[in-house]
Order: structure tokens, then sequence, then C-alpha cells
């Protein structure tokens, strides 16, 4: 190759040269992304095969461990026969059909307000933020306090208007309600965050051109604000169903699951079969079935990323 | 933004004072019950603003429980694993926006998938991974699997800002004789800092507070972080609040700084890939 002239050959050598770099970019772009892959394959993808695995043992108080009796579907079996996994899970999903669209109405509101031209930005920004950096189970525990039935501020409000403060959090529906509440106020804001980065992305010509055309503010909302915003809402919709799904803390933090199992999430039921009651076979079988359906969330999440991928050029 | 009468100024003022007070007053509310005495809250009707003002409680707050040690192992925790975050984020971001690779998307794919996985299903094998490791009750337990709820997230900031770093400059600094990776180090990293910033900012809060994990990974009084330490104030019947609204005020005014003095960066991350509900 080296002694024939004129371009091809130089064509050649370059191509031959560029072959050897891109070996050594290959080598050095898998060893940067090394790391990465140790962690998720001892945090991640090793205990997913210890769960697929424990689920179809029992493993229990009773078994001996490296005994465990293999038990194929028996766990999962259980588990449709037991009234208190759907119990659970019927719970699971109420939280999340009523929170998450209270979430979004909720977070959309404040998004539109915190978009308004402030001449001091920092109260509303922040505003927003808080409850965003705020652990989750804090704000549990805050409105615990809350609905606390003789010094709670919303008995106390309650009262002033001249109605019967009512038992919040020892009443199954109530407590629901309260719980329900703390989860919109607590996800509200990163819901409005979103949005508010939407918002602000629409370019201000589309409400003058709507001006001119003698469209209402409701119209302009309508027919050029949501369609804009789409994109943004469809993010924080899935995430907030994602993160919907696994709801634990503020359950935990202000009802424990009481009165009864009445307000008992999936996770904290699985939480308790596991850590409480050291039965980890079956408690690996219900994580499965909500792995499972947080699994087609999530590849439902990546289409849309996928489609809405050009509009979200991060700011 | 048009359609505004004469008094748009006074809306735009409730408009503020809504989204403020919504975000501030539980923070607000929890500050006056620390600061309260015990005989004023037993009080009936409720007093809104605490009639004598006292400290008792952040003193009984730090020694009812170790709230101390708290902090300090939430700290510890929330530090390393931001450090390892960025530094294994910033690797990931590197090779996957400035170097030619094959299946580039198919990785960045699993990725994302990865930032979905629920945490709680993995509660289990991860309580027994650990326990066979023998890491139950060490910081090591939290700092790892909490650098993977961050690693998505930050990747995508960190590669969004790379993207923007013009590839002459790195070529230049290999031509003085940098290496591919000093040029990351010296080039690329400096160029976006807030780009790293913002990533640091993302991980730290996730771990600083996260709950379940710790919870069950760290069960030794010792070895608890704040979110779940505080939980620990209540008896079985008693709440004392007071101690505990002090407890969630110490806990809480660390991040609440942090996320007012970075309240831009905070922001624009978010908004590069929707991040924790």
């Amino acid at each position: 190759m080296t002694t024939v002239p004129a371009s091809p050959a130089a064509g050649g050598a370059i191509r031959h040269r560029l072959t050897r770099l891109d070996w050594s970019e290959r080598l050095l772009g898998f060893g940067l992304l090394a790391p990465a892959f140790v962690l998720l394959a001892t945090v991640i993808v090793y205990p997913v095969a210890v769960l697929l695995t424990t689920s179809l043992y029992r493993v229990d108080q009773g078994t001996p461990a490296g005994r465990a009796p293999f038990v194929g579907f028996e766990n999962y079996l259980d588990a449709f026969a037991d009234g208190r996994f759907w119990t659970s899970t019927l719970n699971t999903v109420i939280y999340t059909v009523v929170t998450v669209p209270g979430a979004l109405l909720v977070g959309q509101g404040l998004a539109l307000l915190a978009n308004l031209p402030f001449r001091i930005k920092w109260p509303v920004r922040l505003g927003l933020l808080l409850p965003w950096a705020l652990p989750v189970v804090f704000a549990g525990l805050i409105f615990r306090w809350f609905f606390e039935y003789r010094q709670g501020i919303v008995n106390d409000v309650i009262v002033r208007l001249g109605f019967e403060a009512p038992q919040w959090l020892s009443s199954p529906k109530l407590a629901f309600v309260a719980i329900c509440l703390a989860i919109i106020w607590k996800s509200s804001s990163f819901v409005a965050l979103v949005l508010l980065a939407g918002l602000q992305s629409i370019p201000r010509s589309l409400y003058e051109a709507a001006e001119v055309d003698g469209a209402t503010r409701w119209q302009q909302f309508i027919e050029i604000t949501l369609p804009m915003l789409r994109p943004a809402i469809v993010v924080a919709l899935i995430f907030r169903t994602i993160t919907a799904i696994q709801t634990f803390d503020i359950p935990y933090a202000m009802t424990g699951g009481g009165p009864g199992d009445s307000t008992e999430t999936l996770a904290m039921y699985i939480h308790k079969t596991t850590i409480d009651f050291l039965d980890f076979g079956y408690g690996s079988a219900l994580a499965t079935i909500m792995f499972i359906v947080s699994a087609v969330a999530t590849s439902f999440y990546l289409r849309h990323t996928q489609r809405d991928r050009p509009t979200r050029k991060p700011a | 933004m048009s359609g505004f009468d004469f008094n748009r100024r006074r809306w735009v003022w409730l408009a503020a004072l809504v989204v403020a007070g919504n975000g501030f007053f539980p923070a607000l509310w929890i500050l006056f019950t620390s600061l309260k005495t015990e005989g004023e809250l037993m009080r009936y009707p409720i007093t809104y603003l605490p009639a004598m003002p006292t400290l008792s409680n952040y003193v009984r707050a730090f020694t009812d429980q170790p709230l101390w040690l708290f902090a300090v192992n939430s700290l510890i925790v929330a530090t390393l694993s931001t450090v390892l975050t960025v530094v294994v984020s910033a690797f990931a971001a590197y090779a996957l926006t400035r170097l030619r690779l094959p299946y580039r998307n198919l990785i960045l794919q699993c990725l994302l998938a990865v930032a979905m996985f629920p945490l709680i299903a993995l509660l289990v094998p991860l309580f027994q991974t650990m326990r066979g490791f023998g890491l139950l009750n060490t910081y090591l337990a939290l700092i790892l699997p909490y650098t993977v709820l961050s690693l998505p997230v930050c990747t995508l900031v960190l590669a969004s800002f790379f993207q923007d770093i013009p590839m002459d400059l790195e070529n230049a600094a290999m031509i003085d004789g940098c290496t591919r990776l000093c040029a990351l180090f010296r080039v690329v990293v400096p160029l976006s800092a807030p780009g790293v910033f913002t990533a640091a900012i993302l991980s730290f809060v996730n771990a600083w507070d996260e709950f379940l994990l710790a919870l069950t990974l760290n069960s030794r009084l010792t070895m608890r972080t704040l979110p779940v330490g505080i939980t620990l104030y209540q008896g079985e019947f008693a709440f004392p609040w007071p101690i505990i609204s002090a407890a969630l005020i110490v806990a809480i005014v660390p991040i609440a700084i942090l996320i007012a003095v970075f309240q831009e960066r905070v922001v624009s991350g978010l908004t590069a890939g929707g991040v924790k509900g």
C-alpha cells in the first residue's frame, strides 16, 4: 500500500489512520462508560436477577438460608389470592388517579401565576423550589401536623368557619383525602417548574398575533398555550405517574397505612412483608409485579421522550 | 402578556403571594410551632404566632435524639454520592457526546430506563445484596444506590452542556500535548462548570431527601440519616410536635439555603430532564 502514488492511496492511508484512531477512541469511550456500567450492574442488574430468582422460592423466617424450597409461581398465585395485596394495589391506583391529575392542575395554575411579569423573581421561584427540595417524608410529617384533630391548623380553620372538626387521620376516607392533598402539594411544585419552563419557551409573538386577530385570553390559552405546552405536560405527567406508583413516604408518615390497612400502598405492603415479616420470597413476587407495572409506564415514557426530544432542549 | 386592566400590578402581587405562600407556608408554620412552649401548644383554640418564643425545643431536638449525628450522616452520604455521581456521569457524558461510539443512542436509552426504575421494587434484593456483602449500616450501602439514582439525570445535564463546547478548543489542547482525558478535565469540565454545578446540586438534593432505602438499609441508630432520624421522635402514642418541628427546621435550613443560592441552576437542571417527583 505504501508505494502506490496519487490520491486513492492517500485516501486509503487516511482511512486506515482513522480506523486506528477509531479504535483508541472506542477503547477510551467504553473505558469512560465502564464506571457507570459497573454501578448499574451492582445496583440494578444484579439485584433484579436476585429479585426474580427469590420470587420463585419460599424464603422466609421459617426456612434456613440456602435451603429455601423452589415453589415456582406459587408466590404470585398467593398474591392474587391475597386480599391485602388487592387493597394496597387498589389504594395505589386511587392515589395515582387522584394525585397525578390533581398535581397537574395545581401545578399548571402555579406555573401560570409564576409566569406573570414580576419585578423581583426570587420569592416566587423559591416558593416553587422549596416544596420540591423538601424531603417527601417531611411533607408527610408536616401535613400530619396540619390535620391533627385538636391542634391542627386545618381543623382550626374549619371550626372558625363554624363547622364541626372531623377526625381526619382516624377515618379511612378522610385520611385518604388528607394524604392525597399532601401528595398534591408536594408534587405540584415539580410539575409547575417543568411547565413554567415550557411556558417561557413559547414565543411572545404568537400571543401578539392572536391579539391582533382579536382572540380573548381564554382563546389564547386554549389555542396557543396548551398545544405549545404539550411536550412539557407529557413529561410531567409521566414522571408523576411513575413516582405515584411508588408512593410510600407520605402515607407512611401520615397514617402508617392505617386506620387498619385502609391507606396502605403496594410499596408499603412490600416493605412490611419483607422488612417486618421477613417474607422475602413473597415480597419479591410483589415487587416484581410492581416492577412490571412500572416498566409498562417506562416504555410509554421512552416512546414519548423520543418523539418530543427535539422540543426538549434544556434551557 | 397583555389584557390586564388598570390594577394589573395588584393582580401580579396577589399571584406572587399565592405562589410564594403555597411554597413557604408549611415551613413557616413548622417554624412557628418549633418556637412555641409545650404549654402554649396545649392551648385551645390554637395560637398562630408563638406568644413567648423559646429555643428550648431546639435543645430538646438535639438531646432527645442524636440529631447532630443524623445531620453528619446525611452530609457524608450526600456529599460522597454527589462527588461519585458527578465524576461517573462526567465520564459517561463525555463518552456519549464527544467520542464516536457505536450504539450511542442505545446506551443513552438504557440510562434513561434506569432513571425510571422503581426503587421500591429493588428494596428486597438490595437489602439481601447489601446484607450478603456485609454492607448494611454502612455509608456505602446508601452511597451506591444514591449514585445510581442520580446518574441518568446528571449524565443528561452534563451531556447537554458538553455538546455546546466547540471541538476546536479540545483539539487545540490536544495539539498542545494534552491527552483526551486531560482535555476532558482541563477544557471540557471547566467550560461546563454551570452544568457540573447543576448536576451536583440535583444529586445532592436527591441523596439528602431519600427515605425508603435509608430506612431499610441503615437501621442502626448511629447510621440513620436526617429524613429517617426525624421520624424517630414520635413515641407510640405521643407526638412531641414542637420538638419534631425544631428538628425539621434544622434539617430543612441547609437544603433551603443551597436551593436559594443556586435557584437558577436548579431550575435549568430540572427542565433538562424532568427529574424527581
